[in-house]
C-alpha cells in the first residue's frame, strides 16, 4: 500500500456549508493507506498549496488526493504543487466534492457521507496510479488564419511580426471584410478605409504572410501543433502577376450584376475589382455570371487584355499545408431584412440595412457619399433609424443584443445631419447602450450638437403610403402609439455569424453556441481560445463586437498562438490507451470506433496487434469499452483500479447495515 | 433590382431571324449564353419550329447564334451602349 495524503478543502462555505468537514476528515484518516489527512479553508490559496507541498516532503507521501472542486479548475494547480515537492504529478488526483456533492445537495448528513465515498474511490484509484511522463510532440510553427477582415488581418500581422509564418485564407476576392465597407468609424469619425488599407497593404507585403484570397478551407486533419490543412483556391481566371489594372476588360464586359461590396446598391461587371483598394489588386471573373466559359460565346475581356492576363482555362487548386495553430476569424453577416415582413421584408424601396447606409455615406460608395434615395434619386429630408431590428426579440427573432447598433445608429444619424443639415434624423430605440471609451459622449454629441431626435419605443410596422414611408411604433415616454412619415428608413439589423460558419465548423470540429457564434474555452478567463486545443477565435465570429474589441481580441489570439509556438515541443497528456499485446486478438474493432484515428493494426511476429498512437489518443476510452478481449486499458484507469473504486463506492458501513437502512 | 448609376455601361445587341431559312436544329436556342431565344410554337414555310426572341433585353451581341447557325438564318447587331440601371 502507498502512503497517501488527503487534503480536504472547505472552499469557504461552498463545501463546508453542506459537508461536515470534521467528520469527513475523521473518516478518511481511518481509511487504509491514508497516512495523513488535513483540511483547510482554501486549499488552492498559497498557504493551502504550501501545506500540500510541505506535507509531501515531511511525510514522504507516495500519492496525494485533494478533495475540492472540479478537476477542470484545479487539477493542474495541485499537480504542479506535487511536482514542486518532487512527486510525480500523476500521483495526484482530485476528488470532486463541490460540483458533484456540496453544490447539488442540501442534507448535510447525506452530503457528508457522499463526500466520504467520493474521496474513498479516489484514494483507491490513486493507490494504483502509475508515475507517468507527458508525451512530447513536435510542433509546426506556422499558423492558419481563416478570414481576412480586420480581426484576421490583425492576428496575421501580430503573429507574422513575432517571426512566425502565417497562412491567411479569405473566401472573397479581396481581404478587408466588412470594415472596408464602412464610411466612418465611431467614436472618432475617422475614415474606415484610411485606417484599414495600410494594414491590408502590410499583409500583402509581409514576407511571413502567405495570402490566399478567393480560397476556402476544405479539410483539416491532425491535432494541436500538427494540423494538415487543405485549402481550395478557386480560379479567378486572371493571372495576378500579369494584370496591370488598366480596366479595359471591365469596359467591354457585357454582363452587369449587383455589387456585393456596395450591398446591391450599385452594379459591377462579371469581371471586376471588388473596390479600388482591393488586395490583391487584380480582377476576378465571376464564373456564375460570365458567358465566356461557353466556347467562343464571349471573350471580349481576353481580346482587349494587352498583358494577356486572362486565362479561361485556369483550374481550381488545392493547397496542402502543415500548421500548428488555427485562428478562426470569420466575422459576421447581417440578419436578413427578408426575415422581417413587418418591416417590408426587403421589398420596400428606400428601406435599407445599416451596411447599405454605410455605402451611401461612403465617399467610395455608389453615390460618392451623397445621401440619395434609390427610388427617385432625391435627397431624403427625414430619415428614421430603427435600432434593435431582429436583436433583443425573444419572441420572433434573436434574443441577444447585437451590441454595436446603438453606436452606429448615432453615427449614421450624425453623419446624415452633416451631409443634409436641413434634414431630420429620428432614432427609434429601446435602450441606448453606449458602454465604451468615449461612447456615451458620442451619443450625447449626436443628441445635443447634431439635434438627432431620439424616440424611445419599438417599431411595429413600416409601410408605404402615398409615396411616403410610414413608420408605426410606440413612444413609451409619452405612452402613445405614433406614426411618423419619412423619406428613408435605416434598419439596424442584428449581427449573425457568417453564413458559411456551419460548414466550416463541421470541417474544424470546434464548438459554437446555439446561434453559431464560436464558443470560447472560458467566457472570462480564456476568451480567445476554443475548447479544442490548437484553435483560437477572434473578432465577431465569437460574438457581436465592434472594431476596437475585434482588434483587441485578435491581438489576444495572436499572443496565445505565439505563446504556443514559443516552445519547441508540446506536452500531451499521458493518460492514453494502452494495449496488452499478449492478449490482443487483432480483431480491429477498436479501429473504426476511435474518433481520433489513433488506433492502427500492425503485424508483430506474424500476429496482428492493434497499436495505439499515443500522440493522437485523447484518452476518451471508446476502444477500451469495445475491446472484446480486455487487452486495451488506459493508464491510471486500469480495470483493477476501476473495480476498486466501485467497491469503495458501494461498501456499506457496519452501523448503516445494523440500523436496517440497507439490506 | 434597381441600382444607382455609377457610369457602368453595357453593350446591348439585337437579334434578327429569317424564319423561313431555319430548319429547326435548335443550336441557337440551346447555346445562347444569355437565354435570349426560345423555340416558337409556330411553323415556318418548310414546317419547322423556328426560334423567336424571348428576352430581347438580355442580348449582349456575342454573336454565338450567328456563328453556330448552319443556315445563316440568325444574326445579331449592336443596338446600343446603355447605362446600367437594373441588375
Amino acid at each position: 500500500m502507498k502512503k497517501i495524503g488527503v487534503f480536504i478543502c472547505h472552499c469557504g462555505s461552498n463545501i463546508a456549508g453542506t459537508v461536515d468537514i470534521d467528520k469527513v476528515n475523521e473518516e478518511i484518516n481511518k481509511y487504509p493507506g491514508v497516512v495523513y489527512a488535513e483540511d483547510y479553508v482554501y486549499m488552492c490559496s498559497d498557504p493551502g498549496q504550501k501545506l500540500v507541498e510541505n506535507t509531501i516532503r515531511e511525510k514522504k507521501l507516495d500519492s496525494v488526493v485533494v478533495a475540492c472542486c472540479s478537476p477542470t479548475l484545479h487539477e493542474v494547480t495541485f499537480r504542479t504543487t506535487c511536482e514542486l515537492a518532487g512527486l510525480n504529478p500523476y500521483q495526484c488526483e482530485i476528488a470532486n466534492i463541490r460540483e458533484q456533492c456540496s453544490w447539488v445537495h442540501e442534507d448535510k448528513k447525506k452530503a457528508s457521507e457522499k463526500a466520504i465515498k467520493i474521496i474513498k474511490t479516489i484514494i483507491e484509484k490513486v493507490n494504483q496510479n502509475e508515475s507517468l511522463k507527458p508525451i512530447s510532440i513536435p510542433i509546426t510553427r506556422r499558423a492558419l488564419v481563416i478570414g481576412g477582415g480586420i480581426a484576421g488581418i490583425q492576428v496575421s500581422l501580430d503573429i507574422a511580426n513575432a517571426g512566425y509564418e502565417v497562412l491567411l485564407v479569405e473566401k472573397n476576392p479581396s481581404i478587408g471584410g466588412h470594415m472596408i465597407q464602412l464610411s466612418e468609424t465611431y467614436p472618432t469619425l475617422d475614415c474606415s478605409q484610411c485606417i484599414l488599407t495600410p494594414k491590408m497593404v502590410e499583409v500583402s507585403r509581409h514576407s511571413k504572410i502567405r495570402l490566399l484570397t478567393y480560397s476556402e478551407v476544405q479539410e483539416v486533419t491532425g491535432y494541436v501543433g500538427n494540423f494538415n490543412v487543405k485549402v481550395l483556391k478557386k480560379p479567378r481566371y486572371v493571372i495576378e502577376d500579369k494584370c496591370t489594372l488598366c480596366n479595359k476588360c471591365v469596359d467591354v464586359c457585357p454582363i452587369a450584376t449587383a455589387s456585393e461590396y456596395d450591398r446591391n446598391l450599385a452594379a459591377r461587371k462579371a469581371i471586376y475589382l471588388p473596390f479600388p483598394q482591393a488586395i490583391p489588386a487584380t480582377y476576378t471573373i465571376d464564373a456564375e455570371k460570365c458567358p465566356g466559359f461557353l466556347p467562343i460565346a464571349c471573350g471580349k475581356c481576353a481580346e482587349v487584355c494587352e498583358p494577356k492576363a486572362i486565362d479561361f482555362d485556369m483550374q481550381p487548386e488545392i493547397i496542402e499545408e502543415k500548421v500548428g495553430a488555427i485562428v478562426v476569424a470569420t466575422g459576421y453577416d447581417l440578419y436578413s431584412v427578408k426575415n422581417l415582413p413587418e418591416y417590408g421584408g426587403g421589398k420596400l424601396e428606400d428601406v435599407m440595412d445599416g451596411l447599405q447606409f454605410e455605402r451611401l455615406l461612403s465617399a467610395t460608395g455608389p453615390t460618392g457619399g451623397e445621401i440619395r434615395r434609390l427610388s427617385d434619386n432625391k435627397v431624403p429630408k427625414r430619415v428614421i433609424f430603427v435600432s434593435c431590428v431582429g436583436s433583443r426579440d425573444t419572441e420572433k427573432h434573436l434574443p441577444y443584443c447585437s451590441k454595436i447598433c446603438c453606436m452606429y445608429v448615432a453615427k449614421h444619424a450624425m453623419l446624415y445631419k452633416h451631409k443634409v443639415p436641413d434634414g431630420e434624423a429620428i432614432i427609434f430605440y429601446i435602450d441606448v447602450r453606449a458602454g465604451g471609451k468615449g461612447y456615451e459622449e458620442f451619443v450625447t454629441r449626436a443628441q445635443k450638437e447634431d439635434e438627432v431626435i431620439y424616440i424611445r419605443g419599438k417599431v411595429s410596422k413600416i409601410f408605404r403610403d402615398n409615396g411616403k414611408i410610414v413608420v408605426m411604433g410606440a413612444d413609451t415616454l409619452i405612452g402613445k402609439q405614433i406614426e411618423v412619415e419619412c423619406d428613408m428608413v435605416v434598419l439596424s439589423t442584428a449581427m449573425v455569424p457568417n453564413k458559411d460558419i456551419k460548414d466550416l465548423l463541421s470541417k474544424l470540429k470546434i464548438a459554437a453556441d446555439e446561434y453559431g457564434f464560436l464558443s470560447e474555452a472560458h467566457p472570462k478567463l480564456r476568451p480567445v481560445e476554443s475548447i479544442s486545443a490548437g484553435f483560437f477565435v477572434a473578432g465577431a465570429a465569437q460574438a457581436p463586437k465592434d472594431i476596437p474589441e475585434a482588434v483587441a481580441q485578435a491581438s489576444g489570439a495572436a499572443s496565445k498562438v505565439t505563446d504556443l509556438f514559443s516552445s519547441t515541443e508540446l506536452k500531451h497528456e499521458p493518460v492514453v490507451a494502452c494495449v496488452n499485446e499478449d492478449i490482443c486478438s487483432g480483431c480491429g474493432i477498436c479501429i473504426p470506433l476511435c474518433p481520433y484515428g489513433a488506433r492502427e493494426l500492425e503485424i508483430v511476429d506474424e500476429r496482428r496487434i492493434a497499436k495505439v498512437n499515443d500522440v493522437l489518443c485523447e484518452g476518451c476510452g471508446c476502444c477500451i469499452a469495445a475491446c472484446p478481449t480486455g487487452a486495451t486499458g488506459q493508464f491510471n484507469f486500469m480495470d483493477r483500479q476501476v473495480y476498486n473504486m466501485i467497491n469503495a463506492a458501494l461498501t456499506v458501513r457496519e452501523d448503516e447495515r445494523t440500523n436496517g437502512k440497507i439490506k | 433590382m434597381k441600382v444607382f448609376l455609377n457610369g457602368l455601361k453595357v453593350i446591348k445587341g439585337e437579334v434578327f431571324i429569317m424564319k423561313d431559312r431555319c430548319k429547326g436544329c435548335g443550336f441557337c436556342v440551346t447555346c445562347c449564353p444569355m437565354d435570349v431565344l426560345e423555340v416558337s410554337k409556330k411553323f415556318n414555310v418548310n414546317g419547322y419550329h423556328f426560334p423567336v426572341v424571348k428576352n430581347p433585353d438580355d442580348c449582349i451581341n456575342c454573336g454565338l447564334c450567328e456563328i453556330l447557325c448552319p443556315d445563316f438564318a440568325i444574326w445579331s447587331v449592336l443596338k446600343e451602349e446603355r447605362q446600367v440601371v437594373e441588375v
